[in-house]
């Protein structure tokens, strides 16, 4: 038996380099970190999907913390704010947008106010003017004592109600009263009666660090000056002012001033180190289809009751892009939506030393395409793994482990079982049946049948090749094996001379037209010319078509196979996710091997579309539906009337690749092939059995274990089960079987297990 | 002299024996092995022959988890 060689050490220190701005540019078709509309469109960035969310649950003390974080004076903002969130709300799309303002104001009179701005902070040490008055002036000094400087107002009112007053005459008598007990309860400065001027603003010059004015003072001091409406700043005078009319703009004129004094204040350069300010545009995509609740709740006079508000909030369908996690499985066992866990994988494979915590991420997708194709921006998150499991095989820091048995799987297909003939008669063939892997493993008689069938109905004769396309190799990112594979097979076919190749798997159709090239068509294609076989049975009733991963982006295939279910009477069940949207079995990407907890997630999500049987045209969808419990039958079975029954194990699914390979030679060829024989009786108990399938060990992996015993002796009785246990080596691996002997009925196998790691007696 | 320090012991108590020379396993010196890595236990070992022992509840348990570990290094 072949051997594939383990990676030497785990001292590797290399690396190899993914172009970063490729993966960057990989990241950035994920839009889930996108803004929602609403957020984005609020120049003050409250995060109204979150405080929507708080209200909704009728939790008012968050929603306000929440609108707090935007604004000192919620209630001024709500009833004073030009609501570019509501119409930017995606609900307008399909009735009324979420009446966020009103919620807003909801929050501010029923929610808690949240104790930031309690006197007992630490202070900052330099301390900040506010000259003037009107709502710049006001939302500055909240803003500033958000921050804990120590801010000094000095405004011409009288008090601070007057003050309050200035340019806030759209608030009612309530609104009113409770701004003012929040600003009463703020650690802000007063000087009333000020009438500022030029001896003035010197005096407050010498006694602050920064200065802050209202428009008016700003253009009273200094006709001649325009300020910088982006930092908010007289330049020549380092004087921070408002500019610009509006609750809006003095509310966000205030927190761009704000950074600006916080910059003045460590003496930086107010330009720099400013983030996004401002509202953004989104490239967010939210799904409207199950939107449900489109128009408004109509409010009491004098704002909505807290349940009228809840009732509200909770229209909002929490924009989120997740149209990728909703189908894939293995994104949702993982809970991290593409972008985030492609940046995880991309780091994976450039740590140096260290562990690569990504792995098992990176070997669970099924590389099947499904992400790209519900994906609005096509995130394709197929090539991001695909790509990192090559990266880390070059740098031989990819574990053999988890892509072991399926590469001796595919080396035993291309070895042992492999067959390639030309059909009996012919030298040469104008075609070859292809039928791949998994459909002589687990469906012989249906390949047997298909051979038979095309051979009758073809000229030009029809060779056969039972093998592996490469598929295998190239899923576990091993391009040196798939190059020899393909070397391989360009040889076998150049034998047969060059014919066109009819697969029998759409996967295995997709890997030999971009390896080997030439012409490629699926026996679909060649059924749908010539016709169902005489006799073909035809079967009325429903069925579910699972599109294979293979096919997908290939409407001609799907399309075939669609026409070949009618003809068979089958009443075509379509779920959301058929066609290019079909979700993987649970095979591809070797994703069943590697981790088979995730895969079966895999598969049952895909049965979940539908409670009809389903029909596949892809030997390894059949067998992992099958597996679940599910009725499920490969379309071949269908047209020829055969059944492949129960999923064979994995030593089965060898075993009726060496049978098939053998009873064609005799049947077609006429040639016998010795079967390997034991010369002593072995027998598996079912728990045996199930362990071993479990543990992919086998039934030639304890054949051998056996015969070593056999010819060594070599074994440990234990003395409290009354078992023997016998090891050996096998390529990387050490395979353990316990076992009891009997002189007539020879070896009964109870349980079997591996390791990798090779055990030795030490000295001393 | 350093201690030599063992990973993991188990002393088989004479419940296992050695088809091949007769006699019971004993606690002795053996070494795991994996990608360059060594690891120095005590297992039940065969006095005569060497024969170590690796038991299913090792094999799949504290084995399974350093060789997982070791491979992801």
């Amino acid at each position: 038996m072949p051997e594939i060689q383990e990676r030497g050490s785990t001292h590797v220190y290399k690396v190899n380099r993914i172009s970063k701005e490729e993966m960057e540019s990989m990241v950035a078709r994920c839009v889930y970190e996108e803004p929602p509309f609403c957020n984005a469109a609020c120049p003050l960035k409250l995060d109204t999907r979150a405080f929507l969310k708080a209200a909704a649950g009728g939790d008012f003390k968050k929603a306000l913390q929440l609108y707090e974080k935007a604004t000192p004076f919620p209630l001024i903002l709500s009833m004073g704010c030009e609501a570019p969130c509501e119409t930017a709300c995606r609900l307008c799309e399909r009735g009324d947008g979420i009446a966020v303002r009103a919620v807003e104001a909801a929050a501010a009179r029923y929610g808690q106010a949240s104790r930031l701005g309690s006197v007992f902070r630490t202070k900052k040490k330099k301390t900040v003017a506010v000259l003037g008055s009107g709502l710049f002036p006001l939302f500055l000094a909240g803003e500033l004592e958000k921050k804990a400087y120590p801010t000094t107002v000095f405004c011409e009112q009288d008090d601070l109600e007057a003050f309050l007053h200035c340019e806030t005459e759209f608030l009612d008598e309530e609104a009113f009263a409770l701004e003012l007990k929040r600003l009463k309860g703020k650690d802000i400065q007063f000087v009333f009666g000020c009438d500022p001027d030029e001896a003035f603003f010197a005096r407050q010059r010498e006694a602050f660090d920064v200065l802050c004015a209202s428009e008016t003072v700003a253009k009273k001091l200094f006709p001649s000056e325009e300020a910088d409406p982006a930092l908010m700043i007289l330049a020549s005078e380092k004087l921070v002012t408002g500019c610009g009319s509006g609750v809006m703009a003095a509310a966000f004129g205030a927190k761009k001033a704000a950074l600006t004094v916080d910059r003045l204040a460590q003496n930086l350069d107010p330009r720099n180190m400013r983030g996004s300010e401002g509202a953004v545009e989104s490239r967010l995509y939210t799904d409207l289809s199950e939107a449900s609740a489109l128009r408004r709740v109509p409010s009491e006079q004098g704002g909505y009751t807290p349940e009228q508000a809840a009732q509200e909030a909770a229209r909002c369908i929490q924009c989120h892009c997740e149209e990728c996690m909703k189908s894939c499985a293995y994104l949702k066992h993982y809970k991290k939506y593409p972008g985030l866990l492609s940046k995880e994988i991309y780091n994976n494979t450039q740590i140096i030393m260290g562990d690569h915590q990504l792995n098992k991420p990176m070997n669970a997708c099924t590389l099947c395409g499904q992400c790209t194709a519900v994906c609005p921006n096509g995130f394709d998150m197929a090539h991001v793994c695909a790509v990192a499991r090559r990266n880390m095989v070059s740098t031989d820091k990819m574990p053999l482990a988890p892509h072991e048995f399926a590469l001796m799987d595919m080396l035993f297909s291309n070895g042992d079982a492999f067959l390639s003939r030309p059909q009996p008669g012919f030298e040469t063939c104008r075609y070859v049946f292809f039928p791949g892997c998994q459909a002589s493993a687990i469906a012989p008689e249906t390949v047997k049948a298909a051979y038979l069938d095309l051979c009758s109905r073809l000229d030009g004769g029809v060779a056969l090749m039972l093998g592996c396309c490469g598929a295998i190799c190239d899923w576990a990112g091993r391009c040196e094996m798939q190059e020899s594979t393909r070397e391989f097979l360009l040889t076998e076919l150049s034998r047969l001379g060059d014919p066109v190749i009819i697969a029998g798997c759409p996967s295995c159709r997709k890997e030999l037209a971009e390896s080997v090239g030439g012409e490629v068509v699926g026996i679909w294609d060649i059924l749908e010319r010539i016709g169902l076989p005489e006799g073909t049975k035809r079967i009325n009733r429903p069925a579910a078509l699972h599109d294979s991963c293979g096919a997908r982006g290939d409407a001609h295939t799907q399309q075939a196979i669609r026409n070949l279910a009618s003809r068979l009477g089958v009443r075509i069940v379509e779920t959301k996710y058929s066609g290019d949207r079909s979700p993987c079995c649970g095979y591809g990407g070797l994703t069943a091997y590697a981790n088979p907890e995730v895969a079966g997630e895999i598969t049952r999500k895909a049965l979940e579309r539908t409670d009809a049987p389903y029909i596949t045209y892809c030997m390894a969808c059949r067998d992992r539906f099958a597996r679940e419990g599910r009725e499920s039958r490969h379309i071949l079975e269908l047209i020829y009337g055969t059944d492949a029954g129960a999923p064979p194990d994995i030593s089965e699914k060898r075993y009726n690749r060496l049978n098939l390979k053998r009873e064609l030679l005799r049947e077609f060829w006429q040639e016998e092939t010795a079967e390997m024989k034991l010369d002593y009786e072995l027998t598996f108990t079912d728990e045996a059995r199930s362990l071993m399938d479990s543990r992919m060990i086998l039934t030639d992996d304890v054949i051998a274990v056996l015969n070593d015993y056999r010819e060594h002796g070599e074994a440990v009785l234990d003395s409290e089960t009354g078992l023997l246990i016998a090891r050996r080596r096998l390529g990387n691996a050490t395979f353990w079987v316990k076992f009891t002997e009997d002189q007539e009925q020879g070896y009964t196998v109870h349980g079997a297990y591996s390791h990798r790691m090779n055990v030795v007696r030490r000295e001393g | 002299m350093a201690i030599e320090r063992n990973y993991y012991t188990i002393d088989p108590e004479g419940k296992l024996e050695c088809m091949k020379c007769h006699v019971p396993l004993i606690k002795g010196k053996a070494k795991f092995m994996y990608l360059d890595n060594g690891f120095p236990v005590e297992l039940p070992v065969c006095p005569v022959c060497g024969f170590v022992y690796v038991p299913e509840e090792l094999a799949l348990g504290k084995v399974a988890s350093v060789e997982r570990a070791l491979e992801d290094k």
